[in-house]
């Protein structure tokens, strides 16, 4: 049962992938990138992680995704302007030939060892969110303290962004 | 046919590749920010992959940090394209250029 779901929800996620980055319209981007997020989330079921997997869809799907489409709603409504001539794009795609390269030698490296299964069956309490929590108020406090700066950088530099130009300090 | 770390790491990959093509290819800002979006998800699938095999959660700790990045980035990384869209009617990234000149 488990490979089976877990081609499924890979398969799902790489064509949402590439839709994301193949799609004319922005808003078409969006939802396919809103698609592949939540077959991600299957995959993060699929490692026994549900914590994981229902912050996917709350925080990534639902709440990054909803900034995203406001903006795109804002700025340019579903058009957008053509990307240029097809002979620019093909030298674009030569542009993303090395890191395609790259990713096959490590796509190798990685497939290297034998393509073992997981150990069974996962620690008690893996990935829950009291699992998660104690990691992260005990081990990791430093870090979550951290990140939350971060976030508060992230607010005040968004807000000092989004006023009008006149109004701001420095001008 | 059992799924173990090397397919999910190979999932992992394929993610982080497509947004980095995502990002070199495309010149509208935001699809070139989605794409940013997807090789952070390929990194999370690679951190809850490596937690899953080593049987610790720390792994999960490292995604929920990545979230917040990805959440501050976004709102930031937004932010500048509304402020550039202000100043150019545009998200074309080939049109800022006024660093160059």
């Amino acid at each position: 049962m488990e490979p089976i779901l877990f081609y499924l929800f890979a398969g799902l996620t790489l064509l949402g992938a590439v839709m994301t980055v193949a799609s004319r319209s922005a808003v078409a981007s969006a939802v396919w990138l809103i698609f592949c997020f939540l077959n991600i989330a299957g995959v993060f079921a699929l490692l026994s992680a549900p914590f994981l997997a229902i912050l996917q869809v709350l925080v990534y799907a639902g709440a990054i995704m909803v900034l995203f489409l406001f903006v795109i709603m804002m700025l340019q409504g579903d058009t957008m302007p053509s990307e240029g001539l097809a002979r620019r794009l093909l030298g674009r795609l030569a542009l993303a030939l090395p890191s395609t390269a790259l990713a096959l030698i490590a796509l190798a490296w990685i497939s290297r060892g034998s393509a073992a299964p997981f150990p069974e069956p996962a620690p008690e309490g893996f990935g829950t969110v009291a699992g998660v929590a104690g990691l992260l108020l005990n081990r990791y406090l430093l870090a979550f303290e951290l990140i939350s700066v971060i976030l508060l950088v992230a607010i005040v530099g968004a807000i000092a962004l989004g006023r009008k130009e006149r109004s701001l300090p420095w001008q | 046919m059992a799924v173990g770390l090397t397919h999910y790491l190979a999932l992992a990959c394929a993610l982080f590749v497509i947004g980095v093509t995502g990002v070199i290819v495309r010149r509208n800002a935001l699809i070139m920010f989605m794409s940013i979006e997807l090789m952070l998800s390929g990194a999370n699938v690679a951190f809850a992959a490596y937690s899953r095999e080593l049987g610790d959660a720390a792994g999960h700790v490292f995604v929920l940090m990545n979230f917040a990045v990805a959440a501050a980035e976004a709102a930031i990384g937004l932010a500048i394209l509304v402020a550039i869209f202000r100043l150019n009617r545009s998200v074309d990234a080939d049109e800022l250029k006024t660093l160059m000149e």
